[in-house]
């Protein structure tokens, strides 16, 4: 996937001076069914849809100004007046650097002008990430409070709820928090025990459980929770299903527990929050009652591509101060900079680094299209990537720089703790691959299902069909899906690169296929084999 | 009187003369030995070898059991107050050469002394093994040309090598460098105990850790200690947990333990424990064995608390949650799924078995003793005071771990249905009580 985009990233660099195409234009024309806005998705079918990528969205010069409006301020804090050693070692933020963030308005990057936030779009929201990912613990808050605390309130909240709650969570009065995982509960909704369960009166649900490892727990004003309630079938019988409840600190019986103390983002506060016979009004319940679940995967699903840029941010930064070390330093009287190990590990990370921001501005650029598109397996993918490519990289830096790289006075170590939590958090990457095998193979299995009845029912020409073209494949042949060529979309200089990522999607597909014949939906338990779809392309892409 | 003499002297002339009988008409019926001198027959029988060999047969001095002795028997017998170990065997091993020089019936004495090793207690031992491959004039059977070659050599010779090597590997001793260079002076390099000397070199290392599950080699004697590993040997749950229930009353070494009070061993694991919290009371469990598990050369014996299996219409279906899982579908709806041609899955049966709860080790194996191991049960799963018990023993087979003949109990059959009750009412009782 990172190869794919990175060649999808540089025909657009080339394509730049290219106007923007009217998006608005084309979704006027007539169509009789929605457009089915789908990238990845297709690529698991070996097709490359170019009109989602080609040409990269891009913004307005407009917005371009004013992001640029908002970047200068925060990068002269975050340079200047954030002491992240200080966090890292004291274990808390310091009220003054909250004050400050709370004044340049960061803490309601993605709430609405209307409720006093400052409404960036997804790509915006995506390039301040960048320069907030300076300091780790600090972005983690953050991400807490905005990307999933708050996130939930503007996904699914009422408009009563919305002008309640979001002016103050926007200005940083109160802070929010995400409370889903419990102690036996991690990616399995269905163990929750925490219970929500009417009140006599059907005024109050009275919520009773604890959450385990929630950020900003110990701060934070504002929860949304989950828990189980009871929901009446139409049939007449009772189950237990996921509700999402806003709760603020004052219904009374929230505590929180001590801080914990982690390996890395040592500023950020992670704790236990325990909720006993909590009062929360009806009014308060996100969404519908029993509708938890697919409000906590919205949620999980949005905030997950700024990943990418946070972590080109940090790289870049990386980079930056690594670079200078590696000219400075003399050995064998030559610069480190001259050895080739040294520079096949820059190469890496510059690499790296590019290829998380184009996907990233990608993701956010497609999001940022009006209506309600699911990218949510491309976000996936962003994140699997720049987060394993985070802790590949800071592992190189640290290298370059020796032995000085594992002192405590420099920041990499630091660094190398804090980046060792994204793989972790926000959907463990074992599991986002699984999501993103999973989905893909769900779609393509769809859109197979036809072809693979009938080749299981043993019509003769399918299978004749089937055998010419493996017989085709097997023998090498050039595969054209319009990227290179007369009418290609890609530019000369690239025409090799992009050849082989056509060939590669289309071998990709082909192996789709034959894993849905081979295993249908049996598929589920093949996590061996499941676990090498997302990595394929990937894999063949890289020289 | 001398009709009294008389018979004297023909009893004592068909002693004689059966004995020779006896070492000429090996294989004839017993009817043609004149049937007044059965005793004597068997005498006869005994030292017919001394008496027809040159060497003569050592004095008997007591009754042996009826068994034909090898002639070097007495080398291995210790004087009284000299304990058979290591010492003593290799001495006897280097005293045969000094009989003579020529080293007769080193065969027949290599054969006698593989037997007698585990009586000396140095089956294990590698260098024994290789004084006994000693034992072997060198150079002698090395084949010299082609048609030495072609056949076996000195065939009786190598079977024997191989019968050294044999019994080393059945015991699991490792041959080294000293073992291939005797073999390589005895036999020379291109015959058949070199050849499983070879093959020796080859697996017994590939072999050595190929069980998953290996039984140590020292099986403690203690009978408690011994219970407890067979238990966690047949376990595979690694958190099932072993309880002592009972430990016998006596505990010094003589031997026998207190026949009425054996010791009782049981282990259960959590999921056993939830199961059984699980089970129906309307269901009966079933205790049934003696079972026969076999560790090492030790025979112990188990019981175990099963269930019958639900009829098919009963048994609930486990439901699949819709929403189960927040981050991928836990279930791709499509039609099609591996076809039958592609089931690797281990196919060994068909049947499936009932739920087994628990399992024990006792030193008894009557109802009494195992009533008193689902007492102790019923402290860790309350659920079991409310259950029928059914006790389906079967007869208790010859060799039991306690050698106190009081144990043997009849057969049991299923008791009726009046005594399951009083059982049952009985338990719940003594629970409750």
């Amino acid at each position: 996937m990172s190869g794919c985009v990175l060649f999808l990233r540089a025909a657009a660099v080339t394509r730049a001076c290219q106007p923007l195409v009217a998006f608005t234009a084309s979704r006027r024309a007539l169509r009789t069914s929605p457009p089915l806005r789908a990238f990845a998705k297709e690529l698991f079918l070996g097709k490359i849809k170019k009109k989602e990528v080609f040409p990269f969205p891009e913004v307005s010069r407009d917005e371009l100004n004013e992001i640029n409006q908002f970047v200068g301020p925060v990068e002269k804090f975050f340079t200047e007046e954030v002491d992240s050693r200080k966090i890292d070692q004291e274990g808390k933020i310091p009220e003054e650097t909250l004050e400050k963030l709370k004044n340049l308005g960061l803490f309601g990057m993605q709430v609405p002008e209307e409720y006093g936030g400052l409404g960036l779009s997804n790509t915006m929201y995506a390039r301040l990430g960048e320069i907030i990912s300076l300091d780790a613990s600090i972005a983690v808050t953050l991400a807490a409070h905005q990307a999933i605390g708050l996130k939930g309130i503007i996904l699914a909240g009422t408009e009563e709820q919305k002008a309640k709650y979001l002016p103050k969570l926007a200005s940083g009065e109160h802070i929010a928090a995400f409370c889903l995982t419990e102690s036996a509960s991690g990616s399995d909704a269905a163990s929750i025990r925490s219970r929500a369960t009417l009140s006599e009166d059907k005024k109050h649900y009275v919520l009773n459980g604890s959450k385990v490892w929630i950020t900003n727990g110990g701060a934070a004003d504002i929860f949304t929770v989950f828990a189980k309630t009871e929901v009446a079938n139409s049939d007449g019988s009772v189950k237990d299903k996921i509700t999402a409840f806003i709760v603020e600190r004052d219904f009374g019986g929230v505590t929180s527990g001590k801080p914990e103390d982690k390996l890395g983002i040592r500023g950020s506060n992670t704790c236990e929050v325990h909720f006993e016979n909590t009062r929360v009004p009806v009014e308060n319940v996100l969404g519908e009652v029993g509708n938890g679940f697919k409000v906590a995967v919205n949620i999980l699903n949005s905030g997950r591509f700024s990943m990418g840029s946070a972590v080109a941010g940090m790289l870049k930064k990386l980079i930056e101060m690594t670079a200078e070390y590696a000219c400075t330093r003399k050995q064998f009287n030559r610069n480190l900079s001259e050895f080739g190990l040294i520079q096949e590990k820059f190469a890496l990370m510059a690499q790296k680094a590019y290829v998380m921001e184009s996907m990233t501005y990608l993701t956010a650029g497609m999001l940022d299209q009006p209506g309600f598109p699911d990218y949510s397996i491309e976000a996936a993918m962003v994140k699997v990537f720049s987060s394993e490519a985070a802790w590949q990289c800071v592992s190189e830096a640290l290298q370059i720089l020796g032995g000085s790289g594992y002192m405590r006075d420099y920041p990499y170590e630091r660094m190398l703790r804090d980046t060792r939590i994204l793989l972790i958090f926000e959907g463990t990457n074992e599991i986002l691959r699984m999501f993103i095998a999973l989905t893909g193979l769900q779609h393509a299995g769809r859109v197979l299902t036809a072809r693979i009845n009938e080749l299981k029912r043993g019509r003769v020409i399918t299978i004749m069909e089937t055998i010419g073209r493996r017989l085709r494949d097997s023998l090498g042949r050039t595969v054209d899906l319009g990227l290179t060529g007369e009418l290609g979309l890609v530019h000369p200089s690239l025409a090799d690169s992009a050849s082989k990522l056509e060939e590669n999607v289309y071998y990709f597909g082909r192996t789709v296929e034959t894993l849905l014949l081979r295993f249908g939906k049996t598929i589920v338990e093949e996590q061996l084999v499941m676990k090498r779809v997302p990595l394929r392309p990937h894999r063949a892409s890289q020289p | 009187m001398s009709w009294v003499r008389a018979i004297l002297l023909a009893r004592s002339l068909s002693r004689g003369w059966g004995g020779i009988f006896g070492a000429t008409l090996t294989g004839a019926p017993i009817s043609e030995v004149p049937p007044q001198t059965p005793q004597s027959f068997h005498c006869g029988a005994a030292t017919h070898n001394s008496e027809l060999s040159l060497v003569p047969g050592p004095p008997e001095p007591q009754r042996k059991p009826i068994k034909a002795l090898s002639p070097y028997e007495d080398l291995f017998r210790q004087a009284p107050g000299v304990e058979r170990d290591k010492a003593s065997f290799v001495r006897t091993v280097q005293n045969f050469g000094q009989h003579n020089v020529h080293k007769r019936g080193h065969v027949d004495f290599i054969y006698l002394a593989l037997r007698k090793m585990r009586e000396f207690g140095v089956e294990r031992d590698l260098a024994v093994y290789n004084l006994l491959l000693d034992v072997f004039p060198k150079e002698v059977f090395r084949p010299r040309n082609i048609f030495q070659h072609i056949f076996v050599h000195y065939p009786r010779q190598q079977e024997c090598g191989i019968a050294v090597l044999e019994q080393m590997e059945n015991n699991g001793v490792m041959p080294d460098k000293e073992t291939e260079f005797l073999l390589i002076q005895i036999f020379g390099r291109k015959s058949y105990p070199m050849l499983k000397f070879l093959r020796m070199k080859l697996w017994l290392p590939r072999f050595k850790n190929i069980n998953p599950f290996p039984v140590p080699r020292d099986l403690p004697q203690d009978p408690v200690d011994l219970a407890k590993l067979g238990l966690r040997h047949m376990e595979p749950d690694l958190s099932a947990k072993v309880t002592v229930y009972q430990m016998p009353l006596s505990k010094d070494w003589t031997g026998a333990l207190d026949p009425t009070q054996p010791h009782i061993v049981g282990i259960q694991s959590p999921n056993q424990q939830a199961a059984l919290a699980r089970h129906n009371p309307a269901r009966p469990v079933f205790v049934e064995g003696p079972f026969s598990l076999w560790l090492r050369n030790k025979c112990v014996y188990y019981h175990i608390l099963r269930a019958d299996l639900l009829p098919p219409e009963e048994r609930e279906v486990e439901e699949i949650p819709e929403e189960w899982n927040l981050y991928y579908p836990m279930q791709l709806d499509l039609e099609y799924a591996r076809s039958g041609w592609d089931d690797y899955e281990f196919d060994i049966d068909e049947v499936e078995e009932g739920p087994v709860f628990a399992m024990c080790m006792a030193g008894a194996h009557d109802q009494a003793t195992l009533a008193k191991w689902i007492q102790g049960l019923q402290e860790t799963n309350p659920a079991l005071a409310q259950i029928p018990v059914v006790f389906r023993l079967a007869r208790s087979t010859g060799e039991l771990l306690t050698s106190s003949p009081g144990l043997e109990e009849p057969a049991r059959p299923p008791p009726p249905e009046g005594q399951e009750e009083e059982d049952t009412l009985q338990r719940q009782q003594q629970g409750q009580s």
